[in-house]
């Protein structure tokens, strides 16, 4: 074997050692613990703490988030692919993605609970926000733009405004049209945004600890935080081991079944023809201005509930400017300046390191693509089961220090700093290097001058992405997290749970302005490089 | 005189503040074809779309057997109009197979589902392609493609066909082969036909009358013969067929140009023009001493370019190359046309 066909394959070996060690490893423990814990106990486990009962709830909070997040996704994508583009619209549409679940939960508590800003405005609050009907509300929120994104993707690239128009011509109406046309050419996608947002759905930690927890409404996630991190008994352990390997097989069920890991690697919204509209400027009036009210009260409320909140002096004070203060923000900067310290490093280090193995495997996935497979369907491992993975893995050593959570951002994360690229490299037409080499580029000025300056908007978008998820990650950092290693959600998630309103949603709009500002940084790359 | 299959009137169309089409008016008669001829972005999709119900006029009527479907107030939907269209991307739902695709608009008109595939069925044998009844688009060539697109607008039984560049994605020998299918099929069923393509070959060999386009407006409306003899103007002139300009002096009814004096049709003004002079109207004669400065032989014939002294034109010759470059020929216009200077 020639030198130039061996450096490939210790590439890949040495990438599989890799994905073994961050992923692999510890999936294995986890199935192994539990499977050592023997069926009798498991069954036993299962039958005590309340722990069926969070079973029921997950999957009822996943059906029924799905449907919700389908059907307003499916509207959505309708108005703005078909009725109207204008790029507010989409970006309204996504805006909840880049909101951490958990500050959307408290900001929703703070706009439509008791005392809220609703109340305090109108006398009325949301009945039932904190349990389940808030918890499903509030995941449907932050689930939705992710429907939203695959059917819009969908209706972009498998449905032509001109099939639609050849359905007229040929004698059907707009109703008959979309009924024999559009939906069955949306199907395979809106089957994918189910699949996506039911896993979304069961993942969740966040919004079911602050506004099913208070209420006595548990699901598996907050169940494995409950038994791991508040308690010692050791049938509660065997009860996370259960429930860990519970939520895994659940997830790649779905995942297999509803084709969703190709949908995963596939989004990208591409815009349509724009003379796509053959809807009446009237109907796209009024469905533009449903979709505005939408965005308005599900994410635009609940933000400035919470930045209210976060300058009033204390809470049951009207959120008026006469009671308003930057002393919550001091006491946030104050009482969780080391955390914010972590989690700015935590999200950087792993920006850096995804961002590197995720484009090492985008470099390997011609030769191998189970790799890039293996990578993205790991996004898929819902967050608390990852997390008492990595712990059974490594927590000896690393217990309670920042490297354990590093371990496990990067195995959750590598997805995100590995799809930007893979499908950047995808997109590029093999002419385009063909055409560098044919005049006259030898290998290494073809990578630097056309390989690298093609992937840098990938490789830019990938560290933003990886940062954005790591800085507000909660679900794994707070079964990880130690003396000295709190992350900046952890603080707030703690501190919350203490009951210092005022003091958490300034940390909260601090976390927020940090990653948005991260996510324009996105959008302005997208903006610059992509056009 | 029998009614017009279609009528369009004072039409204009915008999308948002822009203007595509302004005031353009075409009539096509029972059974006629009018090729609608012009550059990307000249409004050709645009009208299409109008006459189909895609869009809606700003201004003007657009009446379909002397019935008003459009004008700036209503528009009748689209599954309303007797219209049967063909796309230039061809636009087969890629979740049916062929059969159930021609069987669609059969369906849509009310027919049984037993019934409708037996007709879709007779369709296809009549382009020929029966054999791919039971595939879908995707395992399909483009050729293939567009002649279930053609059955399926035949099975629309419609009074006007409305071709949107229909062979444009096609390689050139599959596109003279679905040409001829387009024009006979069409032809047979005696419906009417609006054919848009930037194509000048395919819009004078399909079409009974040429609609020519530029940014939104109609330059010219005549018969195939008229657009190439008579051109309105050097854009025109060039824009349906290979066309060189040289200039030429009108007086008295007469035209200068190139060493030769020919009659000209009455109310051409005087004074200088610009002439313009196709390659097969130009042949070796008494006329004027010119040098040849290139030569391609296309196999049928052969192309010179030549040098006048007036500037250059081209000459067609059937037969292999004759003359060499460098070499001087005296050449004599038999037919030019003379249009406004452009100067």
């Amino acid at each position: 074997m020639s030198a130039s066909r061996l450096r490939p394959a210790l590439g890949v070996a040495f990438m599989a050692v890799v994905f073994g060690l961050l992923v692999g490893y510890p999936l294995v423990e986890l199935v192994r613990a539990a499977a050592e814990e023997g069926w009798s106990a498991i069954g036993e486990a299962l039958s005590s703490g309340g722990t069926a009962g969070a079973v029921g709830n997950t999957l009822l909070v996943g059906g029924a988030v799905t449907v919700l997040s389908v059907g307003i996704a499916t509207g959505a994508a309708l108005i703005t692919e078909r009725a109207a583009r204008p790029g507010w619209m989409r970006l309204g549409m996504l805006l909840p993605l880049v909101i951490p679940p958990f500050v959307s939960a408290l900001g929703w508590a703070e706009a439509y609970g008791p005392a809220g800003l609703v109340d305090d405005w109108l006398g009325v609050s949301l009945p039932g926000l904190f349990g389940g009907f808030g918890v499903v509300i509030v995941i449907t929120v932050n689930a939705a733009p992710l429907a939203y994104l695959v059917i819009a993707a969908g209706l972009a690239s498998r449905t032509d405004p001109d099939f639609e128009r050849a359905a007229r011509a040929s004698g059907a109406s707009a109703i008959v049209a979309f009924r024999t046309v559009t939906l069955p050419l949306l199907r395979p996608a809106v089957v994918s945004a189910a699949g996506i947002v039911f896993v979304v759905a069961v993942n969740s930690f966040g919004v079911p600890v602050l506004l099913g927890s208070p209420a006595g409404f548990g699901t598996m996630t907050t169940h494995i935080y409950r038994d791991l991190a508040l308690s010692a008994d050791p049938v509660a352990f065997t009860r996370v081991l259960s429930l860990a390997a519970g939520l895994v097989v659940l997830t790649l069920i779905v995942v297999a079944s509803s084709d969703t890991a190709s949908w995963l690697r596939g989004i990208a919204v591409r815009p349509g023809s724009p003379q796509g509209s053959a809807v009446r400027s009237g109907v796209a009036r009024s469905a533009m201005g449903s979709l505005a009210v939408y965005v308005t009260l599900t994410s635009l409320v609940p933000l400035l509930a919470l930045l209210l909140t976060a300058l009033t002096k204390a809470v049951g004070l009207p959120r008026t400017p006469s009671n308003w203060t930057l002393g919550n923000f001091r006491e946030a900067l104050d009482g969780a300046g080391a955390a914010f310290t972590n989690s700015l490093l935590l999200a950087t280090a792993a920006a850096l390191l995804a961002v590197v193995l995720g484009g090492a495997v985008a470099a390997l996935g011609r030769r191998w693509q189970g790799m890039g497979t293996g990578v993205v369907l790991t996004f898929a491992v819902p967050g608390s089961a990852l997390a008492v993975a990595v712990l059974l893995a490594y927590g000896n050593p690393f217990r309670d220090t920042l490297t354990i959570i590093l371990i496990a951002y990067l195995a959750k994360f590598w997805a995100l700093g590995h799809r930007p690229i893979a499908g950047s490299l995808d997109n590029v037409p093999p002419d385009l290097y063909r055409a560098a080499r044919a005049s006259g580029a030898s290998p290494l000025t073809m990578l630097r001058t056309i390989t690298v300056p093609l992937l840098l908007p990938a490789v830019v978008a990938g560290l933003v992405m990886v940062f954005l998820f790591a800085f507000h990650e909660l679900t794994m950092s707070v079964l990880l997290y130690g003396p000295g290693s709190e992350t900046l959600a952890v603080v707030i998630l703690n501190l919350r749970q203490l009951g210092d309103v005022t003091v958490t949603a300034a940390m909260a709009v601090t976390l927020t302005g940090v990653v948005l500002a991260a996510a324009a940084i996105l959008v302005a790359v997208r903006r610059v490089w992509v056009r | 005189m029998s009614t017009p299959a279609l009528s369009v009137s004072r039409l204009e169309v915008h999308y948002g503040s822009t203007r595509i089409l302004h005031d353009v008016s075409v009539e096509v008669g029972p059974g006629e074809a009018v090729a609608v001829l012009g550059p990307s972005g000249s409004g050709k999709t645009t009208l299409l779309y109008a006459v189909a119900g895609f869009v809606s006029p700003s201004a003007g009527t657009i009446r379909l057997d002397g019935a008003a479907v459009a004008d700036s107030a209503f528009s009748l939907p689209p599954e309303r109009r007797a219209v049967g269209m063909v796309f230039q991307n061809y636009a087969l739902w890629p979740h049916l197979p062929a059969l159930e695709i021609v069987a669609y608009p059969l369906r849509r008109g009310g027919m049984g589902r037993l019934e409708a595939r037996r007709e879709a069925a007779r369709l296809l044998d009549l382009v020929g392609v029966a054999d791919l009844a039971h595939r879908k688009p995707a395992e399909m060539s483009g050729g293939q493609q567009q002649r279930i697109g053609l059955a399926r607008a035949l099975a629309r039984r419609p009074q006007l066909y409305l071709f949107d560049e229909p062979t444009a994605h096609l390689d050139s020998a599959l596109r003279a082969a679905l040409q001829q299918e387009l024009v006979e099929r069409r032809r047979a069923s005696g419906a009417a036909a609006l054919y848009a393509t930037h194509d000048a070959a395919e819009a004078l060999a399909v079409a009974d009358r040429v609609l020519l386009l530029r940014d939104g407006r109609v330059i010219q409306l005549g018969t195939p013969n008229e657009i190439y003899e008579r051109p309105a103007d050097l854009w025109s002139a060039r824009l349906t067929g290979p066309a060189w300009s040289v200039p030429g002096v009108v007086a008295d009814g007469f035209l200068e140009v190139l060493g030769v004096t020919m009659p000209v049709d009455e109310g051409v003004p005087g004074g200088s023009v610009d002439v313009v002079i196709r390659p097969d109207w130009i042949v070796p004669g008494v006329g004027v001493s010119a040098t040849v400065t290139g030569a391609w032989y296309r196999g049928s014939h052969t192309d010179y370019r030549l040098e006048t002294g007036d500037g250059p034109v081209e000459m067609r010759r059937v037969g292999p190359v004759e003359w060499r470059i460098g070499e001087r020929v005296e050449v004599r216009v038999e037919r030019a046309w003379p249009v406004p200077s452009s100067t």
